[in-house]
């Protein structure tokens, strides 16, 4: 079950053409938005890049290369934002991704890694349920008077950490948008950490503990759809989870959805109106993890044959059907927004660099890749910059602090719940 | 008379000489450089003769000058430590003309007209430069990178592959025309000049005989255009020409393309010297931007169509009034202007850079079409300090390559005969060129002194440029004293 | 061998703790490149640093300290060619990336580039003035400065030709760390010629198939940039789909189709001479197969590419021609006319194609040819247009005898792209083979080169020490002038001398 021998051939495969360094040419405005791979502009050694991972796994394997303070730093900076993987896509049948992270979980089996912050972390979830470490008994304690939750219901909302105990708004602003299209929804008091904190750091094993208590938390409810706003949680339940059952998503016994993909939905049927004017010049940030990545997984289980042929075929997820449209659909009906895009976006989205934790060991590199999305939005000519994903929120929030350029920070929600509700209610 | 008896054995006696009067004949030229006498002039008939002799040379450490026009302009065939003359006339042949892949294989003798008579029976054209003298050799124009009046090719000289003597006396041939069985029985064909090892030719091309002697080079050629249409475009200020010039460069309008001020253009249209001069130059305006428009070999009448179209679209845009297509002063020129300047100066008729005065000295450099006034302005405030006639200079502006760059040639006319108007003019030219180069002008082509001025100013370039020598002409035989060596 | 500890610390206090690293993994990534992976670097091991100096001093400084204590060096962008693998344990991989930066003078149509700039780069910002540069078969991904030191071919060559044409004034940084300015960069402080003065040492610096490194480093270059259209080209897609939409009024592609090749070989020497179109190439049909494949993947392509056996002919010809309207729209309506009377006259016919590109002007589908094999090797050659079809069906031929392993491309001859308006050609051989058959793809193409000096043909990326004796011993010069330069032979030894990997 996903392990780094199963992609021994992605790795051989690789031409080493550094194409997964670009976005898609195709789609290059600038010479100064070209580029994609956070780690390699930062630090341009060619072992901080795809290629470079990926002849360090072969070293691993082959037992010609050690985990070296340098490759566990590019390892553990890599922010796993995909990039890498579906531009090689584009033109190629590699699975890139996978042996990045597959390699990191080969760190930790050795002893290398995760970082003591990592560590912490697992620590934290595995006693309070949360990466906070936060008392258990808090998790719902953002619900208020005023919304409405159901007792028994098809679907459930899966808060996830950061918006139960930190970005308490958002959730907020989920439910009302919940309750304002009559959508009846349950809780759970047994929400525990997705587990995107040890997946992505490579400690698989914790993961698959989490991962077993919410399908189970989820097979309880009766729930058949899970909803969420944060862009991990979707992504590692839409796609891990799967994953590490050796399942394909839509085997799956209950539907993942995004809220922004729902919220589209009412929006395209009438059933949520968008009427007040929102008045602001902004751009739509694409999370790695609700663009690129969000993609069902197909479980494989084949050989590789001569020439990259694949035994059974295979289904390739290129990122072309991630959550793009969704989320730009819905601010673009919004009154008073004035909607600009970046130059990187959609699925040439540059990370803003919370991913895989990398902000726990290595925040002046995380600050470092947000203030360059920041910059890009800023040359879009945006006043502020939406996304739909409270990680990504987070971090651009406190590259704009440092920055202190006034730039505003929204997730998506926030903006349509100030469009459909009465005046000043941003879920506050 | 050893080495002349050795001589004689190689080419036969009566191609070989030391009368002084035959060796006058190569100790100065048109260029304003010392009278350097020879000691011999040897006029091999193939490539072994060649060979032979420059074996003969290295033996003795006699330096070997080459040359291969039947006239010089820029001294560097005058022999500044004496030596043997190899004088190539004698290998005149055009070897092949290629018309599939528009290739000509041409000997060193071979003149322009030789070279464009031949290829008009193939509906070609050698890409040459502006009204050559008729006894020059086409190759050695393709050496010296001489420019080209057709700048819409990407690329701003022909030469491809060639076959020379090295100054060991070693035969070499660069490019694809090194293969085995080149030409009649290899599978490639000499159009491809890069190798092998490195790129030879490159180092062939400007080296005024420095670094072997090439005894015949593939160069292109090019369709010949049977419809044309001239334009004679006039213009007071010579920025403006400069833009238009970029104007229509960049939307690839126009087959020759070049700019003449009244001096150069009086002097190629002149018939009668010197009664028809002035009055020729005093009805043209200061400037005229000459573009021929061709059509190609299929719908020649469509292509001048389009481009004719877009040029008077160009020239609204440009608040450029005229677009006149022919010259007042001589009715039916555009006819035959066309043809005048696709082939070099009639044999017989007075060379139109001698006619004014006897002589000029052309300064010439390489420059942004932008910076040509700035040059002009410079180069006419040296004229005056001289006492120079600022009416008598002749500027001709040729772009090259879509209008990247420019050749930018300023001639001095003067009177040889007159020993002060020689000093006068050493003096300007000098002056002249050491002002333009401290202001960014580029001697691609460096002679005589200005060599000295480029090659101290790049001092890098030309210590590898002497290693480079030094490593193929360790006994400095060839031309020694040219460039930098 | 090791580097000595005082050579490492003065070249650490050059450019920086941050910027230089002896750590295993990271000199682990720096053993391999890209293109001829497994053929060109077999005797490649990981070499001791790697480095990443800021700027040209900081280049020459490195070299100095190279040459002083007799270390190998081996300059690298993108890296992505086998060439510059190390071959000495002792070796300092420098990585040029962080010297990105370019000028364009758009007055004067040339741009600038330090070696760290991709073509995607500089396209990007070229097409928003009206210019375009010339992107490399190898895809937009590759560094602009690198490809115009190696052969620079691609499709977009038709009116502009090779590399060699194409590369202005240069700084260059000598193997000994001398530093060495061509064209207008010798004398002043400008880059917008190339020649010399006098004789052109830009011939020192690339020859017919690059050097790898093995002559020193160039440091900056400037580059032609050519003229082109107002219109945009439109992007459009999510990748892999990802595709320009041409405005088509000034861009349309055409498909030409002979029954034979002499006929399309005919016609593309006469649509050189009337001196049409933009791109004009003669397509090998696997290309089409792999581009229907794209996004479906390698299976994909691999059972309709077994079904093509049936209907391929070897000697048709397919030409794809691009015209544009430099001029205006109605050169664009000329030069159809011109194309269908051509291609007509020489027993072809022509239709307009889809007025999409995603291969040339950003070549972003460039990779994909490794669909048809984890691993590529082409055999090249840029010489005549006729030169092209002899040595194409001599390659085909001998391919059979490797086939399988290597992936039946059914006696096809390879694709033709000419240059200069057909004034030359390049002839590419497709010989696909998987990551374990490498040494398979070596001995075909050593075969193929053995093939070239009996018959007379010019390779491109010729192995001296093969061809040398054969070809005026040009390889003894080749010794002389690398041995003159680089006296201390710490340039990418032993280029250009001979190549790492015994000929291939």
């Amino acid at each position: 079950m996903f392990r780094l021998e199963d992609y021994v051939e992605d790795a051989r495969g690789c031409p080493r053409c550094s194409n997964c360094k670009f976005i898609e040419h195709i789609w290059v405005k600038s010479a100064r938005f070209a580029r994609q791979c956070p780690i390699n502009v930062r630090y341009k050694f060619n072992l901080y890049s795809a290629p470079g991972l990926l002849h360090s796994a072969l070293g691993v394997l082959s037992n010609e290369l050690e985990f070296s303070p340098k490759l566990m730093d590019a390892l553990y900076k890599c922010t796993l934002c995909g990039a890498c993987d579906i531009r090689c896509k584009r033109n190629l049948d590699l699975e890139i991704l996978a042996v990045i992270e597959t390699l990191k979980a080969r760190s930790v089996e050795m002893g290398k890694g995760p970082a003591p912050e990592h560590k912490a972390v697992a620590e934290k979830i595995k006693k309070s349920n949360n990466r906070y470490g936060s008392p258990h008994g808090n998790r719902l304690k953002w619900i208020t008077d005023d919304i409405k939750i159901a007792t028994k219901g098809k679907m459930l909302y899966f808060v996830g950490c950061r918006s139960s105990y930190v970005h308490t708004k958002i959730a907020r602003a989920t439910a009302k948008m919940l309750n304002n299209s009559s959508t009846d929804f349950v809780v759970s008091e047994e929400e525990s950490c997705c587990g995107y904190p040890l997946y992505s750091t490579g400690q698989f094993d914790a993961f698959q503990k989490q991962m077993e208590h919410n399908i189970e938390m989820v097979k309880k409810s009766g729930a058949k759809i899970v909803i969420m706003n944060c862009a991990e949680c979707y992504k590692t339940w839409k796609v891990d989870y799967p994953k590490f059952l050796s399942k394909s998503t839509d085997d799956m016994e209950f539907k993942v959805l995004h809220i922004a993909e729902y919220l589209e939905e009412l929006v395209k049927s009438g059933n949520l109106k968008l009427e007040n004017r929102v008045n602001i010049k902004a751009t739509y940030h694409d999370p790695c993890n609700l663009g690129r990545l969000s993609e069902p997984w197909y479980h494989w289980e084949g050989v590789h044959k001569h020439f990259g042929v694949l035994e059974p075929p295979k289904t390739w997820r290129r990122g072309d059907k991630g959550i793009y449209e969704q989320p730009r659909d819905i601010l673009k009906r919004i009154p008073g927004i004035e909607f600009v895009e970046m130059e990187r976006a959609r699925d040439n989205s540059w990370c803003c660099g919370a991913g895989a934790e990398v902000q726990d060991t290595f925040k002046d590199f995380a600050l470092w890749t947000a203030s360059e999305r920041l910059e890009e939005a800023k040359a879009a000519g945006a006043e502020a910059i939406i996304s739909c994903c409270p990680a990504c929120e987070e971090l651009l929030s406190e590259a704009v602090n440092a920055s202190k350029d006034g730039m505003k920070v929204y997730d998506m929600v926030e903006i349509v719940l100030q469009a459909v509700s009465p005046k000043n209610d941003s879920g506050a | 008379m050893q080495i002349k008896r050795e001589l004689s054995r190689i080419v036969g006696a009566e191609n070989v000489t030391n009368e002084p009067e035959r060796l006058r004949a190569y100790a100065k030229d048109y260029s304003l450089g010392e009278v350097r006498l020879p000691n011999y002039v040897a006029e091999p008939k193939g490539v072994e003769e060649i060979q032979e002799i420059i074996k003969l040379a290295n033996r003795n450490r006699i330096p070997v000058v080459t040359c291969s026009s039947g006239i010089h302009f820029y001294g560097n065939t005058i022999p500044s430590q004496g030596g043997i003359i190899l004088d190539l006339r004698r290998m005149n042949k055009i070897l092949n003309i290629d018309e599939r892949n528009r290739v000509v294989m041409i000997e060193p003798g071979v003149t322009w007209g030789q070279l464009q008579d031949e290829l008009e029976g193939h509906e070609a054209m050698a890409l040459i430069p502006l009204l050559p003298h008729p006894l020059k050799s086409a190759l050695t124009s393709h050496l010296e990178r001489e420019p080209m009046l057709v700048p819409k090719f990407e690329y701003a000289d022909a030469l491809l592959t060639t076959e020379v003597v090295l100054p060991s006396g070693e035969l070499f041939r660069t490019g694809s025309a090194c293969v085995p069985g080149f030409p009649n029985e290899s599978a490639a064909d000499g159009v491809n000049p890069e190798g092998p090892g490195i790129d030879w030719w490159r180092l062939l091309q400007g080296a005024q005989g420095t670094m072997g002697v090439v005894t015949w080079a593939n160069v292109k050629f090019e369709y010949k255009p049977k419809m044309n249409m001239s334009f004679f475009i006039p213009f007071k200020n010579l920025n403006d020409a400069a833009e238009l010039i970029y104007r229509t460069q960049r939307r690839m309008i126009g087959h020759e393309c070049l700019l003449l001020n009244n001096t150069v253009l009086a002097a190629i249209l002149t018939g009668k010297w010197p009664e028809e001069y002035e009055a020729m130059k005093g009805t043209l305006p200061p400037w005229t931007l000459i573009i021929i428009l061709s059509g190609g070999p299929r719908r020649p009448e469509e292509k001048i169509a389009y481009e004719e179209e877009a040029l008077r679209e160009i020239a609204i845009e440009s608040f450029v009034p005229d677009l006149p297509t022919s010259l007042a002063s001589i009715p039916g020129l555009e006819k035959n202007f066309p043809e005048l300047i696709r082939k070099p100066w009639p044999k017989g008729k007075t060379y139109w850079k001698f006619g004014y005065k006897g002589s000029c000295q052309d300064l010439f450099f390489i420059t942004s079409l932008s910076r040509t006034s700035e040059f002009t302005r410079a180069i006419s405030a040296i004229a005056s300090k001289y006492g120079y006639p600022l009416a008598d200079i002749g500027i001709y502006i040729q772009p090259l390559e879509n209008g990247r760059v420019c050749h930018y040639e300023c001639s001095f006319y003067y009177n040889p005969s007159e020993p002060r108007d020689v000093d006068k003019i050493r003096n300007l030219f000098a002056e002249a060129a050491k002002t333009v180069l401290n202001m960014g002008a580029f001697f691609s082509r460096p002679y005589g002194p200005i060599a000295d001025m480029v090659y101290e100013r790049a001092a890098n370039y030309t210590l590898v440029l002497k290693k480079i020598k030094g490593l193929l002409d360790p006994n400095n035989i060839m031309s020694p004293g040219r460039l930098c060596f | 061998m090791s580097i000595p500890k005082e050579a490492y610390e003065a070249l650490q206090s050059i450019v920086g703790s941050e910027w230089i690293s002896d750590d295993p993994a990271i000199c682990n990534a720096d053993t391999r490149g890209g293109a001829g992976a497994g053929i060109r670097d077999l005797n490649a091991v990981r070499p001791r640093c790697s480095i990443q100096p800021g700027s040209a001093e900081e280049v020459r400084e490195v070299v100095k300290i190279a040459n002083r204590y007799g270390l190998p060096y081996i300059p690298t962008s993108t890296f992505y060619t086998a060439e510059c693998a190390p071959n000495r344990d002792n070796t300092i991989m420098m990585d040029l990336k962080r010297m990105d930066k370019f000028e364009i003078n758009e007055k004067d149509m040339y741009a600038v580039v330090e070696p760290g700039v991709s073509f995607s780069m500089l396209q990007a910002e070229l097409f928003k003035r009206g210019l375009f540069t010339f992107v490399p078969g190898s895809g937009s991904q590759c560094s602009v400065l690198a490809n115009h030191l190696y052969c620079g071919d691609a499709a977009l060559g038709w009116r502009q030709g090779l590399a060699y044409r194409r590369i202005l004034a240069v700084e260059w940084v000598l193997p000994d760390g001398e530093i060495l300015k061509l064209g207008t960069r010798s004398t002043s402080d400008d880059f917008f010629w190339g020649e010399g003065p006098g004789p052109d040492l830009r011939g020192l610096m690339r020859g017919n198939r690059g050097f790898s490194g093995g002559m020193g480093i160039v440091t900056k270059m400037a580059v032609k940039i050519f003229p082109f259209i107002p219109e945009k080209l439109v992007p459009q897609g999510i990748g892999p789909h990802t595709t320009f939409q041409l405005p088509e009024k000034r861009l349309k592609w055409y498909n030409g189709r002979f029954s034979s090749l002499e006929q399309l070989i005919d016609a593309v020497y006469e649509l050189g001479k009337c001196e049409i179109g933009l791109v004009v190439f003669h397509v090998d049909p696997i290309f089409g197969y792999v581009a229907r494949a794209r996004g479906k993947g390698a299976n994909v392509f691999w059972e309709e590419w077994t079904k093509a056996k049936e209907t391929i002919d070897v000697n048709q010809g397919w030409l794809r021609i691009l015209l544009c309207g430099f001029t205006s729209e109605k050169q664009l309506a000329y030069e159809e006319k011109v194309l269908e009377d051509i291609i007509t006259a020489h027993g072809g016919t022509v239709r307009p194609s889809r007025h999409l590109d995603e291969t040339n002007f950003q070549s972003a589908d460039a990779i994909s040819a490794n669909f048809a094999g984890r691993r590529f090797l082409s055999v090249l050659y840029f010489e005549s247009v006729d030169h092209a079809l002899k040595v194409g069906r001599d390659g085909a031929e001998l391919k059979k005898k490797y086939v399988p392993p290597l992936a039946d491309t059914y006696g096809l001859p390879g694709w033709y792209v000419p240059y200069d308006f057909a004034h030359s050609c390049k002839e590419e051989s497709l010989n696909y083979g998987d990551v374990d058959d490498v040494a398979i793809l070596g001995a075909l193409y050593r075969e193929c080169r053995e093939n070239d000096l009996k018959i007379g043909a010019y390779p491109f990326g010729e192995d001296p020490n093969l061809f040398g004796p054969k070809w005026y011993n040009f390889h003894e010069k080749l010794k002389a002038i690398k041995e003159l330069l680089d006296p201390n032979n710490v340039s990418n030894p032993p280029q250009p001398v001979s190549r790492p990997s015994g000929g291939v």
